[in-house]
């Protein structure tokens, strides 16, 4: 390699360090920090320390935690929580990292609402309604509490509802919840809301059977099995 | 119209050339994609480091070429050097994905990119060379020609070494470049990741 090389490409080696150092939040930084941390945006030390990352003992020199979701780090009443309850000092540790991240390339990583509910305490983690507001729906809006009873704390959606312990729904039941449950209404059904069972066709059948009392069908039809008729008070009657 | 010449050349030595680029870039295209569609985007986070030390094992051909490691075939270890090197860079690009954040890992990312091709280019000349010096020298010597006419003879071939050392001279620079940017990043994960 000739000299005049080596020159200019020791040169240009140095003058990309010097200003890795100048202007490190753009040479070596993964990205812009959140609005709140722009005014730390060239000073990397404010958060990170030498060779072992952000740490939450930095992070906590400003953000105390008895105070977030209260106040301000100036000290000011926060006009708009973000939660109604602050839960910040309900958590088992201090672990900032666990669930915030500043840079946008570091943010991609996060998937967004991943919060891990085993970082709070067990009672506050019994208090889904402190974060979250209860879904606007008639199903819904009945229920106070006890979330847990249908969702689990790592995914809303799918639900761990149990239909089958109310009405299996087999293949010929694989339908909308609607055609039951109509305008969504959770809290009532209908079994006359396919051709199958036209309340005419329902009402000569029982009545064959002697059975007057036939308004709550899942009463006794769990599922759509003929041999799985189960009649309270008059025992399990089929032949 | 093609030369039988031209169309050597171009099949022996461009269209692998272009291959290897080519299947590089769609490799990479492919394995992005399939790491964000799996939801392992994360894991492309870390394939710096397999492949950072890949590209490093596989500098060990260059200390078997220059007698620093007297063990080993060095045609062996050249096989390892473009496996490893091109492996290596495929688990960089996909360690880059699409993500434009700082420019020091950046500049890293093409000065490898620039590398390899010059590799690439390295390993066509060389095969060349291979071929023209062990054909035609022979070729000349049995023809019973002089030793000056046969050293006129093999006027290509060296060419060909020459060609060989003036792409030395191009090559070692770039991945001098790439290993000090390379590092520059390496250092600046070390200074302010977490590790976590």
């Amino acid at each position: 390699m000739s000299k005049i090389l080596k020159i200019v490409l020791a040169a240009n080696l140095i003058v990309l360090a010097i200003l890795a150092f100048v202007y490190p939040h753009l040479m070596v930084g993964p990205g812009k920090l959140i609005p709140g941390h722009s005014k730390l945006e060239t000073d990397c030390f404010a958060c990170h320390a030498p060779f072992s990352g952000a740490t939450t003992e930095r992070c906590t020199t400003c953000h105390k935690p008895e105070e977030i979701g209260k106040l301000t780090t100036l000290g000011q009443p926060i006009q708009k929580p973000l939660t109604s309850t602050p839960f910040h000092q309900k958590l088992v540790k201090q672990d900032c990292l666990a669930c915030h991240s500043d840079h946008a390339g570091v943010k991609r990583f996060h998937i967004a609402g991943r919060f891990n509910h085993a970082l709070l305490q067990a009672d506050a983690r019994k208090e889904c309604q402190s974060c979250h507001k209860s879904p606007k729906d008639s199903l819904h809006e009945q229920i106070t509490g006890n979330c847990s009873q249908c969702h689990t704390q790592e995914k809303w959606v799918p639900a761990t509802f149990d239909h089958d312990k109310y009405f299996v729904l087999d293949r010929d039941h694989n339908v909308k919840c609607a055609t039951c449950h109509v305008r969504n209404d959770y809290s009532h059904y209908t079994c006359y809301g396919c051709h199958e069972h036209s309340p005419e066709k329902i009402r000569r059948e029982h009545i064959e059977e002697g059975i007057r009392d036939f308004k709550n069908c899942v009463e006794c039809h769990r599922s759509a099995d003929e041999d799985d008729i189960r009649m309270p008070g008059r025992g399990r009657e089929r032949d | 119209m093609t030369t039988p010449g031209t169309a050597s050349l171009w099949r022996n030595h461009i269209l692998p050339f272009t291959l290897l680029v080519t299947l590089l870039g769609v490799a990479t295209v492919i394995g992005d994609y399939l790491l964000h569609r799996l939801d392992l985007a994360w894991v492309g986070r870390y394939l710096g480091i397999p492949g950072t030390l890949l590209i490093i094992g596989s500098l060990t051909y260059s200390l078997r070429k220059r007698k620093v490691i007297a063990s080993g075939n060095v045609k062996s270890w050249l096989s390892m050097h473009e496996i490893g090197t091109w492996l290596g860079s495929w688990m960089v690009l996909l360690h880059a994905g699409v993500h434009f954040n700082a420019i020091l890992p950046w500049l890293a990312t093409i000065a490898m990119g620039v590398n390899v091709i010059s590799g690439m280019v390295g390993k066509m000349l060389l095969k060349r060379s291979r071929e023209h010096v062990q054909a035609q020298r022979e070729h000349y010597q049995l023809r019973g020609l002089s030793k000056a006419e046969v050293e006129q003879s093999v006027f290509w071939e060296s060419v060909t070494f020459d060609a060989m050392a003036k792409w030395r001279k191009v090559h070692i620079p770039i991945f001098i470049a790439f290993a000090v940017l390379a590092l520059g990043h390496i250092v600046s994960i070390f200074l302010f990741w977490g590790w976590r």
